[in-house]
């Protein structure tokens, strides 16, 4: 089923573009990463479907319009920060969206302890530190079991225990197979958790796929000999190596991740070409991130 | 609506400043009874003042006391109910979690309503207390003769937290609201009749101001007769009759309702 489906939204802040004719479909069950630098639009996008900001152009659609206009109390959503009325307690302020999703009157016991809040939950919320404050609005996103939860930068500004934290929750939610949407501009974090990603630039969408075919399982060889220049001819000759690049003590080798690093190595030595410094590791999502935003710097 | 009714009550019933600005309603209105017993002697040509407190000039007494209290205490209470949802985000919160933007509006709306109700319930009853304490031998008919100050009392209230939620919905910010809202009453509405208006244009449409207009449902009792000594500058009473402040007060409300509305639901929250 369709959970969400977006057509051609643009939104203008005066002169600035914010979105410029974005379209995106979420398919039920997705864990879909909304990934891009800061001012991309993924918050633009976040407040249009969720109907606080108004769109220039275009619409939108949920669960294919079965909800008629009532979708939103299928949905649970935190929006940059945590909005919560700093004087009540925890248990007053779920209280509240408990009220405003329709549903029966009921304990959050279970809910607070997911979130580690059930010691602090008579605490009014302006006591709270920055990643108890995240903790309580992700325990606000899942009252009422909605279908589809929506984060935004859920780890910003939180320590790293914080973090831990808060990814472990995002993973015990996706694991439910409830359908997430979450904004980052932390490749890692969308790695970790999400099954989908969609890429945000400068308001237009710029790849859109399972993680898996849009973020590549390539690897990045630092490779380094006696002699430079016959390396360089002996590279060029293996399909494996997709490109590389010169720094100044050695190459770096874009690599598919089917390359034999041990055979490549005695392959060298049979060329004599004598490798002084070989190292492999997994491309940096940063680098094939900055590939595909077309960001050099 | 009882769904909303309760969703406001669990929002605000806790929050010190909205509940101390209600205590003090209930509390700063009946005082404004020894303010009416300090005052001083009345000209001869009226009765004395003692008349404040019987029936049917208690109502207009009281009725004028509401008049600040009303426009004091529950406006600025009204503007906190708005701009502290905006200050915490939670009015951007509360429509993300479901609630409809008309809801919302809604809401705010069935709080001045309720408010109103409850100002104009607290008015009957102190009117009708005082009255009947201090007159004598008073039938409920002659008691409640009272030239609808009733419905009065409650357009003026409604009139007044109607242009506060107005400026809260419009500025956001509560300290801009709460200023703009007590300047306005208080002073630019005054400079903007006598000052700017009148040296435009002397003539009665210097009376037919927003507030001016809502004021003038309860006005002090014999204000009227200040027409006798009025100086000869104004050609014209200074007070509306009851049926053209009615006229105007519902004409500006539906006004300012409508632009509430309008902004609102076109804005990005």
């Amino acid at each position: 089923m369709e959970v969400l489906r977006i057509n051609e939204i643009s939104k203008n802040y005066g002169s600035i573009k914010a979105l410029d004719g974005l379209s995106l479909t979420v398919e039920n069950g997705q864990v879909l990463g909304i990934l891009g630098p800061n001012g991309s639009g993924k918050t633009t996008t976040l407040g249009i479907i969720l109907g606080i900001l108004r769109p220039n152009h275009g619409n939108f659609t949920w669960f294919e319009n079965r909800y008629h206009g009532k979708h939103k109390l299928h949905i649970g959503s935190i929006l940059e920060t945590p909005n919560f009325l700093p004087y009540l307690n925890a248990d007053d302020n779920l209280d509240i969206v408990r009220q405003i999703k329709k549903i029966d009157k009921q304990n959050f016991d279970e809910l607070l302890d997911m979130v580690k809040l059930r010691q602090r939950r008579k605490s009014p919320f302006k006591t709270y530190s920055l990643g108890m404050k995240q903790r309580l609005a992700i325990a606000a996103t899942l009252i009422g079991d909605p279908q589809v939860v929506i984060f935004d930068e859920p780890t910003n500004g939180l320590d790293p225990e914080g973090i831990a934290e808060v990814r472990s929750t995002l993973k015990d939610i996706a694991n439910q197979g409830k359908t997430v949407i979450m904004a980052s501009h932390i490749l890692d974090e969308v790695e970790k958790i999400c099954s989908h990603v969609a890429i945000l630039k400068k308001g237009k969408l710029l790849a859109t796929g399972p993680v898996g075919s849009i973020l590549s399982n390539d690897m990045t060889l630092e490779i380094s000999a006696v002699n430079m220049d016959a390396l360089i001819g002996f590279l060029r000759s293996n399909p494996m190596i997709k490109s590389f690049t010169k720094t100044e003590s050695f190459l770096e080798c874009i690599a598919s991740d089917e390359l034999d690093i041990a055979a490549l190595n005695v392959n060298a030595l049979e060329h004599d070409i004598r490798i002084n410094h070989l190292v492999s590791r997994k491309r940096r999502l940063e680098e094939e991130f900055l590939e595909i935003t077309g960001n050099e710097n | 609506m009882l769904r909303l009714i309760k969703l406001e009550w669990s929002k605000f019933s806790k929050n010190t400043i909205i509940v101390l600005l209600f205590i003090f309603f209930i509390l700063f209105f009946p005082a404004s009874l020894y303010i009416g017993k300090l005052m001083p002697d009345l000209p001869s040509f009226l009765p004395g003042r003692e008349i404040f407190f019987n029936f049917p000039t208690v109502w207009e007494y009281l009725g004028y006391a509401g008049n600040w209290t009303v426009f004091f205490f529950l406006g600025v209470l009204v503007i906190y109910t708005v701009t502290i949802e905006v200050n915490n985000k939670t009015m951007r919160q509360s429509i993300i979690n479901g609630l409809s933007r008309n809801e919302f509006f809604a809401s705010k709306m069935i709080n001045i309503v309720l408010l109103s109700t409850f100002a104009t319930l607290f008015y009957c009853i102190l009117s009708l207390g005082v009255g009947f304490i201090n007159g004598e031998n008073e039938s409920l008919s002659s008691a409640f003769d009272n030239d609808y100050a009733i419905p009065r009392f409650f357009l003026m209230s409604f009139s007044y937290m109607n242009f506060a939620i107005f400026l809260a919905l419009i500025f956001r910010k509560s300290g801009i609201a709460v200023f703009l809202y007590l300047t306005y009453v208080m002073i630019i509405e005054m400079i903007l009749r006598w000052v700017v208006h009148m040296k435009i244009d002397n003539s009665e449409l210097i009376n037919y101001y927003p507030m001016n207009v809502t004021e003038d449902l309860m006005p002090f009792p014999f204000l009227r007769y200040a027409d006798f000594i009025q100086n000869n500058e104004i050609e014209f009473p200074i007070l509306l009759t009851t049926q053209e402040a009615v006229l105007a007060t519902l004409a500006y409300s539906f006004l300012f309702l409508s632009i509430s509305y309008i902004t609102f639901m076109r804005r990005d929250i």
